[in-house]
C-alpha cells in the first residue's frame, strides 16, 4: 500500500511527472533552436553545457533574474496570474499524455476533450494577457490572437475527433491503445496529420502563423509589456506547448508510445523529436502570412479538408 | 508556377553543412593582406614635417614640439584606419598594423603617444 | 465605420534600423494617410564638409551612407574633378565602375534580406546575408575594409586590382550569380513570399514619374530610368548592359528589380574586368579647387544621388549639398503606404530601400509660433558662429 502510494508520488514528481516534463521542455526548446539555426547554417546555442543544450536552461535563469516591470496602467492582478495561469495551462494536458506505456499519468474517457478545452483557453488567455497590459501593439497583437484563433481552432478539433472515431474512444490513452495493434492512424488519416499540424503552427504562433508576435510589424505582440519573471514563465509555458503540441501529433496520428522494439518512453521520446523536427522545419519554411490571408485560408482549405477527413473516416467505418 | 516550400531542398542541403558562422573569439579569419587598422610611428625616422596631420581626415594626429625634436600624439578613437597618413609620410615614419579590436576602458587609454 | 485612428510607427520600432516618424491615419485595417516626420539623426555633414579640406572631405563623404559609401565619394570627387577639369586615368575609371557594381551586388544582397525579414522569413534573412558574405570579401581583398572602403580619391583610386585577385573574384562572382539565380526562384516560385508582395505598395508609373522616384522603385514601376545609361560616369559609357525594368509597380517587382540588377551587374563586373586598360590609376591634382560649382550624378545601389559643390578658390569647399536618393523617394513612398494593410507598413516601408540617415533634413521651428523658418546661408553662418563661440 505505502509502497504504491511512494510509486504514484515518484511518477508525479519525477518520471514520467514534474521533472521529466521540466527536463523535456528545454530539451525541446533547445532541439527546435539548434535544428533551425542548422537550416539556416548557422551554431544556435553552443557555449553553454554540451552543444549548448543548457543555454535554454541558463535563458529561463536569466529570465528570472531580470527586472520586472509592471506597466502603471496595467490590470495589476490578472497582469500577474497570466503568466502562471499559461503554465498551469500548458502543463496540465501533459499529464494525460501516455508516455510510458499505453496508459497516461491520467486518463478517463473524455480526456481528448479536456485537452482541447485547455488548449483553446491558452489562446484565451494570451488575448487576455494582451487586454489587461493595455499596450498599442499588445491590444493589437491581442486581437489577431483572437482572430486567429476564429481560424485554426475549428479545423483543429474537427481533426482531433478523426483518431477519435476511428479508435472509438474520447480518451488519448484509448486512442494509443487502440494504435498499438498495429495500425497507426497517419497512415489512413495523411490529410487530418497534414491539418493537424498545420493548426498547431497556428496555435503555437510561430512562422508563418506568428502573426499576433510579428516581431517587425508590431514589436513582440501581445508579450511586449511582459518582462522578467513573467516573461521566463510566458516562455516556459510556450515550450510546454510545443511539447504539448508535438507529444499530441505522437498520440494522437503515430502511436504513442508503443509499436517499436525499443523501451516505451524512448519510443516516445524519438516520435517526440521526428514530431518536432516537421513543425521547426516548417517554422523556417516561410513568410509570415497576413491575419486576414490566414483567415481566408483557414476557412477555405483547412476547414473543408478537416471535414473531408471526418468524413471520410466515417465512411470507412460503415 | 506557385509551389509551396519553395526552399526545402536548400533547407535539407544545409543540414548537412558545417555553420559558416565564425566562432569569434576562438575562431577568427585571416586577415586580408591590405587590411589597415591602427598605425604606429617609428618616432626616429620622423622629420616634423606635419604632412600626416594635414591630411588626416579626423585630425586624429597632433604633433608636439617641431622639427627632429617632434613627438606625436596619436587618437586612436578618432582614427579611420584609412591609411592616408601612412601614404604620405616622406620618411616611411608610419605603418599600418593588423590590430583592429581596439577596446579601451578609459578615453586616456585611447591616446597613444610616441616619444623619442 | 470605425473612426480614424492615429498609428504612431517609429522613432523607435524594430521593423527600422534607423530613427524616422510615420504617423498613420488608420481607418479599420487601412491606412488613409501618412505623416512623415525626419530629423532624429541630423548629423550636420554638409556644414562639416565647409570645414576641411577636399582630400579630407573624402572620407567625411564616405561616411554619409555606411552601405552606398562609395557611391557617394564617386560623385563627390567627379564633382571636385569637374571643377579642377582634370581627367581620371581610364583605369581608375574601370576600377570605379567595378567598385560601384559590387556595391550594388551587396546592397540589393542585403535589402533582400532585411525585405525578408520585414515579412517574418528569418531563413531567406540569413541565407542572403551570408552569400552578401562573398562579396563583402572581395571587397576587403581590395580595398582593405569591408564597408568605408577608403578606395576613392581626387584624381582617381588608391588600390589597384592585381591579377591574383581576378581569380579569386571570378570565383565569388559565380557564386553570387548563382546564388541570385536561386532567389529569383524562390521570390518569383514561394507562395508565402507572393501573397505578401504581389499587389502590395503599389505606385503607378504616372505617380512615379510625378513624384520623382528615382533608381529601383522607379525601375521597378516599369520606366527605365537609370543615371549609368542615361548620363553614364565612370567606365559606364564603354560597359554595355540592360537596364533593368518590371512593370508590376508593387513590392514583388521591387524584389526583382534588385535580384535582376545583381545578376546584369556580375556580368559588368566581367566585361569590365576583360576590357580594363592598363596604366597609372591616379593623377596628382592641386590643392586648391578653382572657384565655380559643379552637379554630379551618380547611380548608388538606392537611386540617384547628387551632389552639388560650390568653390571658392581656396582648399575647402564654399558649399556642398548632397541629395541622397531616399530624400527622392520619400514623396513615392508616402504614396505606395496610402491604402495598405496595417500588417504591410514594414514591406512596404522595406521596399524603397530606405536609408535615412543619408537622406536627413532639419528644419528650424519656432516653439512659441509654431512656424517652420527658412534660413539664408549667411543667417546660418551667424548662427553657427555664435554657437561655437558661446560652447
Ligand atoms: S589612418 Fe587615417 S585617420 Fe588614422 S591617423 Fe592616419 S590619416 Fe588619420
Ligand atoms: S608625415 Fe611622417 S615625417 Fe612627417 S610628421 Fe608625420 S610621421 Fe613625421
Amino acid at each position: 500500500m505505502v509502497q504504491r502510494e511512494l510509486m504514484a508520488i515518484l511518477e508525479v514528481f519525477f518520471f514520467p511527472g514534474f521533472l521529466f516534463l521540466f527536463s523535456l521542455a528545454f530539451f525541446i526548446e533547445w532541439f527546435d533552436r539548434k535544428l533551425v539555426a542548422k537550416f539556416q547554417n548557422r551554431y544556435g546555442p553552443l557555449y553553454v553545457g554540451p552543444k549548448g543544450i543548457l543555454q535554454p536552461i541558463a535563458d529561463f535563469l536569466k529570465l528570472l533574474s531580470k527586472e520586472d516591470i509592471t506597466p502603471a496602467m496595467a490590470d495589476k492582478v490578472p497582469f500577474a496570474l497570466i503568466p502562471l495561469l499559461m503554465l498551469t495551462f500548458s502543463m496540465t494536458p501533459l499529464f494525460c499524455i501516455p508516455i510510458t506505456g499505453s496508459s497516461a499519468l491520467i486518463s478517463f474517457e473524455g480526456d481528448l476533450i479536456v485537452v482541447m478545452f485547455i488548449m483553446t483557453l491558452t489562446a484565451l488567455l494570451s488575448f487576455l494577457g494582451a487586454w489587461v497590459s493595455t499596450n498599442r501593439f499588445s491590444t493589437i497583437g491581442g486581437v489577431r490572437t483572437g482572430l486567429q484563433m476564429f481560424g485554426y481552432e475549428v479545423p483543429l478539433n474537427i481533426v482531433m475527433i478523426g483518431p477519435a472515431i476511428g479508435a472509438g474512444s474520447l480518451s488519448i490513452s484509448g486512442i494509443v491503445e487502440w494504435q498499438s495493434r498495429g495500425v497507426w492512424f497517419i497512415m489512413t488519416q495523411i490529410l487530418g496529420f497534414a491539418v493537424f499540424s498545420l493548426c498547431l503552427l497556428a496555435h503555437l504562433q510561430r512562422v508563418p502563423f506568428d502573426i499576433p508576435e510579428a516581431e517587425t510589424e508590431i514589436v513582440a505582440g501581445w508579450l511586449v509589456e511582459f518582462s522578467g519573471k513573467k516573461l521566463a514563465l510566458i516562455r516556459l509555458a510556450k515550450n510546454f506547448e510545443l511539447v504539448l503540441a508535438a507529444s499530441l501529433m505522437v498520440s494522437l496520428y503515430l502511436g504513442g508510445p508503443t509499436g517499436t522494439l525499443l523501451p516505451n518512453p524512448l519510443t516516445f521520446l524519438i516520435k517526440l523529436v521526428f514530431c518536432t523536427f516537421i513543425l521547426s522545419n516548417l517554422r523556417a519554411l516561410f513568410a509570415r502570412y497576413r491575419i486576414d490571408q490566414f483567415l481566408a485560408a483557414a476557412w477555405k482549405y483547412l476547414i473543408p479538408l478537416a471535414l473531408l477527413q471526418i468524413s471520410l473516416v466515417e465512411v470507412s467505418l460503415w | 508556377m506557385v509551389i509551396l516550400m519553395a526552399m526545402e531542398d536548400e533547407l535539407l542541403e544545409s543540414l548537412k553543412k558545417k555553420p559558416v558562422t565564425l566562432r569569434f573569439p576562438y575562431e577568427r579569419a585571416r586577415p586580408e593582406d591590405r587590411m589597415q587598422a591602427k598605425v604606429t610611428w617609428e618616432i626616429e625616422k620622423c622629420i616634423g614635417c606635419n604632412l600626416c596631420v594635414k591630411v588626416c581626415p579626423s585630425n586624429a594626429i597632433k604633433l608636439i614640439g617641431r622639427g627632429r625634436k617632434a613627438e606625436i600624439r596619436y587618437h586612436v578613437g578618432r582614427c579611420l584606419f584609412c591609411g592616408e597618413c601612412v601614404d604620405v609620410c616622406p620618411t616611411k615614419a608610419i605603418q599600418t598594423t593588423k590590430e583592429f579590436e581596439l577596446a579601451f576602458t578609459k578615453p586616456e587609454e585611447m591616446i597613444l603617444e610616441f616619444r623619442r | 465605420m470605425v473612426k480614424a485612428i492615429d498609428i504612431p510607427f517609429g522613432p523607435q520600432h524594430p521593423a527600422l534600423e534607423e530613427p524616422i516618424n510615420f504617423t498613420f491615419e488608420v481607418e479599420e485595417e487601412r491606412v488613409v494617410d501618412v505623416k512623415i516626420r525626419l530629423g532624429y539623426i541630423h548629423r550636420g555633414i554638409e556644414k562639416l564638409a565647409e570645414n576641411r579640406t577636399y582630400h579630407q572631405n573624402v572620407y567625411l563623404v564616405e561616411r554619409i551612407c555606411g552601405i552606398c559609401s562609395f557611391a557617394h565619394t564617386t560623385c563627390y570627387t567627379q564633382a571636385v574633378e569637374e571643377l579642377l577639369g582634370v581627367d581620371i586615368p581610364e583605369r581608375a575609371k574601370y576600377i570605379r565602375t567595378i567598385f560601384c557594381e559590387m556595391e550594388r551586388i551587396q546592397n540589393h544582397y542585403l535589402w533582400l534580406g532585411f525585405t525578408a525579414k520585414a515579412m517574418g522569413f528569418e531563413t531567406l534573412f540569413m541565407y542572403t546575408w551570408r552569400d552578401r558574405e562573398a562579396m563583402l570579401e572581395v571587397l576587403e581583398m581590395i580595398s582593405g575594409k569591408r564597408v568605408n572602403y577608403g578606395m576613392n580619391t581626387i584624381g582617381g583610386v588608391r588600390r589597384d586590382i592585381t591579377g591574383k585577385m581576378v581569380e579569386r573574384m571570378e570565383e565569388r562572382l559565380n557564386y553570387l550569380e548563382e546564388r541570385a539565380n536561386y532567389y529569383k526562384k524562390v521570390c518569383t516560385k514561394e507562395r508565402s513570399i507572393l501573397k505578401r508582395t504581389v499587389g502590395v505598395g503599389m505606385l503607378e508609373p504616372s505617380d512615379a514619374l510625378n513624384l520623382c522616384a528615382v533608381g529601383p522603385t522607379l525601375r521597378a514601376s516599369g520606366i527605365p530610368q537609370d543615371v549609368r545609361a542615361d548620363e553614364p560616369y565612370a567606365a559606364y559609357g564603354e560597359i554595355p548592359f540592360r537596364v533593368v525594368t518590371y512593370d508590376g509597380c508593387d513590392v514583388a517587382s521591387r524584389i526583382l528589380v534588385r535580384i535582376d540588377e545583381i545578376i546584369e551587374s556580375v556580368k559588368m563586373i566581367r566585361r569590365a574586368l576583360d576590357g580594363m586598360p592598363q596604366g597609372p590609376i591616379r593623377v596628382k591634382v592641386p590643392k586648391n579647387v578653382p572657384k565655380g560649382e559643379a552637379v554630379s550624378l551618380v547611380e548608388a545601389p538606392r537611386g540617384e544621388d547628387l551632389h552639388y559643390l560650390r568653390s571658392d578658390g581656396s582648399d575647402r569647399p564654399a558649399r556642398l549639398k548632397v541629395r541622397a536618393p531616399t530624400l527622392a523617394n520619400l514623396p513615392s513612398l508616402r504614396k505606395m503606404l496610402k491604402g495598405v494593410n496595417i500588417a504591410d507598413i514594414p514591406i512596404v516601408i522595406a521596399g524603397i530601400d530606405p536609408c535615412l540617415a543619408c537622406m536627413e533634413r532639419v528644419i528650424l521651428v519656432d516653439t512659441k509660433s509654431k512656424k517652420g523658418q527658412a534660413w539664408s546661408g549667411e543667417e546660418l553662418w551667424r548662427y553657427a558662429n555664435e554657437w561655437y563661440r558661446e560652447s
